[in-house]
């Protein structure tokens, strides 16, 4: 009962004992003098915090910083795995209070948000001393690293959308080749509709409609926001024409109505339709078994290629007090790890490592990446402004809006870019891009 | 609040102790009286530092919160008045519709839930509390749901509640029913979805607290009762009832309160959707709150909720005190 009650008094309550701990926090290290990728000073300890707590990644990471530290004599890292949504509530007050890691990794949207709060340190630095510049990496995404002039982020992993198959499935409509554009996949889902399968299931949730419906408006040639995101434009006619294609799937009987969260990727593994618009990270799904399965760049189905993507960076927090040793110590694991990063494809992510992505065992290793990689010239990747994600969430409103017939895909659109403007109005004030 | 509750729920005992033992300690001299309480609070102090701390400061830190442009990107906050407040009433703030149709969803939940959580466990504690075979293990069955976590209760009926591929769906396209009604997708089958899950999971709770009140009943009440020739709708009405007035009260209010700070169902099982229908005011604030740093607006509307529900407690405690002292009477 008292449980009961406590919960009456709110959970923004909950939020402030959080806050009352970051009432201490002072300013943050500067940018710090690092030395080359081979770290020479003093032996010291450094923690790194991640999120990889499910899949491969708990036996890969260990055996990795293992092998580190036995090839380092005066680095240990030590390995602080915990959830994501632990990491977001955790880090910042943890950063603001010097305890927080020396370095860790994060999501692409979510740099802007640490750099704006100056919990990252600036790594230009850092990351000329390793050598490291945008073309060692897939295009676009050393970029969303990227804010306010400094380069706050190393690329480590990317994850774009793809295209998923059944072909058994397929196989029943007499389609053998799987389609890459508009008229052979609308071809597909005809062929399909005549055996009696709906092709492509739409959702409107996270994971994956509002990744199709990002991939989409790239393709017909829009974009999620202004250039410097100062208002949103998934409402343009791209992004109607995205949205309207997603509605016209269920409309023409592609797809049925109403299809739950991950209801598709259960569909496609229950052999009840033939495409899911699902990402890399499904490569690993131990219930794809034996299943007569092929993954596929995704169709072109507007004006030009695009894809959504998104990617993992390794930061180097401003804790209060951080150590130049420990970082420079950081940026020497980053580069080892970046080298070796080729196991890390075990877990469905995609090494961002160009040297790594293209030496043949990987393929070899891993074949149902191929043309997740192939899709990498023109991926696109998350947008870079503080805060970005609240407005973010709109979009996935306005499909789910539109998808459940509340609204027509360019009202719903119209109707989250207004909103969208507030917050990125607001952000700015809040983070004083 | 809480201590309101508390004498309801123990106002038999009190009323009992107070009767046989007098008044204790008039007797005594003030020094043995002082130490008395003296450790009685020694006694409560672990409790009360709990919750001072984890209650009561961030409660009034919360407050404070509220009343500035509070950023945690900030050294420095600024006090602010009542903007926060106001902007939450004043239309076209960016906060105004949606936490408004926060707390709408919430109240929709509260109305479409607390008759089921208090009826469907009143319901099984009779039949519970006749002298069946096998009653433990009933007991234990009607309770089991709510020893599990959010999470798994999530993933469970996400599973049966699927649209297309769920085991609901595919029992009722058997029975000859529909086979496509989107439980967890559109309106207004998200609620019937919400509110079944929430019955399942915590009715078990209300049902053991129901059985207690209903094994403090005097089973001479029911003989009297029977022999002035009650049948068993009329001992139901006129002495299990009654009886159970101060138990009803306190799973009146506790269910009130648990229903609307609902989160985890809506956030697992419907995403909130279809659009933002099922997005409850917890659900909004929390993520206001702590996923977009907007903790000065998130504060003031979990002070709206507060004072709302410590409002809809108050009268619900008014009106069923007074109904049970009429009974007494």
């Amino acid at each position: 009962m008292k449980k009961a009650i406590a919960r009456g008094w709110g959970v923004g309550l909950a939020a402030t004992v959080a806050l009352a701990l970051a009432g201490c926090a002072g300013s943050n290290g500067g940018g710090g003098s690092v030395s080359g990728d081979n770290y020479d000073g003093p032996k010291v300890e450094i923690t790194f915090w991640h999120g990889w707590t499910g899949g491969a990644a708990p036996t890969i990471v260990p055996k990795l910083i293992e092998e580190f530290n036995s090839e380092h004599d005066n680095i240990v890292v030590k390995n602080v795995p915990q959830e994501w949504a632990d990491i977001a509530a955790k880090m910042p007050l943890a950063i603001k209070a010097g305890k927080g890691p020396d370095v860790a990794v994060l999501h692409g949207d979510d740099l802007a948000t640490y750099a704006a709060q100056k919990l990252l340190l600036p790594a230009d630095d850092i990351v000329k001393n390793l050598g490291y510049s945008a073309d060692d990496f897939p295009p676009g995404v050393y970029d969303k690293g990227n804010y306010d002039g400094s380069q706050y982020a190393v690329p480590w992993s990317v994850t774009p959308l793809g295209l998923f198959v059944n072909k058994d499935v397929l196989s029943k409509a007499g389609i053998t080749e799987i389609p890459a554009d508009k008229d052979g996949y609308v071809a597909a889902l005809d062929a399909l509709k005549g055996a009696g399968v709906q092709g492509e299931w739409v959702d409107g949730y996270v994971f994956t409609g509002t990744f199709e419906f990002e991939s989409l408006v790239w393709q017909f040639g829009g974009d999620l926001y202004n250039k410097d995101v100062t208002e949103a434009t998934f409402n343009s006619d791209a992004g109607v024409q995205a949205l309207t294609w997603m509605t016209d799937l269920v409309k023409n009987g592609y797809s049925p109505a109403n299809v739950a969260q991950d209801g598709n990727i259960k569909a496609l593994l229950a052999g009840e339709t033939a495409f899911n618009w699902n990402g890399v990270w499904q490569t690993t799904n131990t219930a794809f078994g034996d299943l007569d399965w092929a993954a596929a760049p995704v169709p072109q189905i507007g004006t030009e290629k695009a894809v959504w993507s998104s990617s993992t960076h390794w930061v180097f927090p401003a804790n209060k007090g951080q150590s130049d040793d420990k970082t420079a110590a950081a940026a020497t694991f980053v580069k080892w790890m970046n080298d070796h990063s080729l196991a890390w494809a075990e877990t469905g992510e995609l090494p961002a490592a160009n040297t790594v992505r293209e030496d043949p065992e990987l393929l070899s290793t891993y074949p149902a990446l191929e043309p997740f990689i192939d899709e990498l010239d023109y991926a696109h990747y998350e947008t870079v402004s503080p805060g970005i994600n609240e407005a973010n969430a709109l979009i996935t409103t306005a499909i789910n809006e539109a998808l459940t017939g509340k609204k027509t895909p360019k009202e719903a659109l119209d109707d989250a870019k207004k909103k969208a403007d507030a917050i990125l109005e607001q952000n700015k004030a809040k983070y004083g891009g | 609040m809480a201590a309101d509750i508390a004498d309801a729920v123990a106002v038999p005992t009190e009323r009992a102790s107070a009767r046989s033992g007098g008044r204790p300690g008039s007797g005594r001299r003030p020094v043995a009286r002082r130490r008395r309480t003296l450790i009685a609070y020694l006694f409560l102090a672990p409790f009360l530092i709990l919750f001072g701390t984890f209650v009561i400061a961030p409660a009034i830190f919360g407050l404070w919160i509220s009343v500035t442009d509070w950023s945690p990107f900030r050294d420095t906050q600024n006090f602010v008045g009542l903007t926060n407040y106001l902007n939450l009433f004043t239309p076209g703030s960016t906060t105004f519709d949606d936490f408004w149709q926060s707390m709408g969803a919430t109240a929709i939940f509260v109305v479409a839930s607390v008759p089921f959580l208090v009826v469907v466990p009143l319901f099984v504690a009779v039949l519970l509390n006749r002298r069946l075979k096998g009653a433990t293990v009933f007991r234990t069955v009607f309770f089991a749901p709510y020893v599990l976590g959010v999470a798994i209760v999530g993933v469970i009926w996400s599973y049966i509640f699927d649209t297309q591929s769920g085991i609901l769906n595919h029992v009722l396209g058997l029975l000859g029913l529909p086979d496509d009604i989107p439980w967890v997708v559109d309106v207004p089958w998200v609620w019937v979805s919400l509110v079944g899950v929430t019955v399942w999971w915590t009715a078990g709770l209300n049902t053991v607290i129901f059985l207690a009140g209903m094994k403090g009943i005097n089973g001479d009440l029911y003989e009297a009762a029977s022999l002035d020739g009650a049948g068993a709708w009329r001992s139901f009405w006129s002495v299990t009832i009654p009886g159970l007035r101060p138990v009803m009260l306190f799973i009146t209010t506790t269910t009130i309160l648990a229903s609307a700070n609902m989160f985890g169902q809506s956030y697992l099982l419907t995403a909130g959707g279809p659009g933002n229908a099922t997005r409850t005011a917890i659900m909004y604030i929390a993520d206001q709150g702590l996923s977009q740093n907007n903790m000065a607006p998130a504060a003031a509307m979990s002070y709206i909720l507060f004072a709302i529900l410590a409002v809809i407690s108050v009268i619900n405690f008014r009106l069923q005190r007074e109904r049970s002292e009429k009974g007494a009477s």
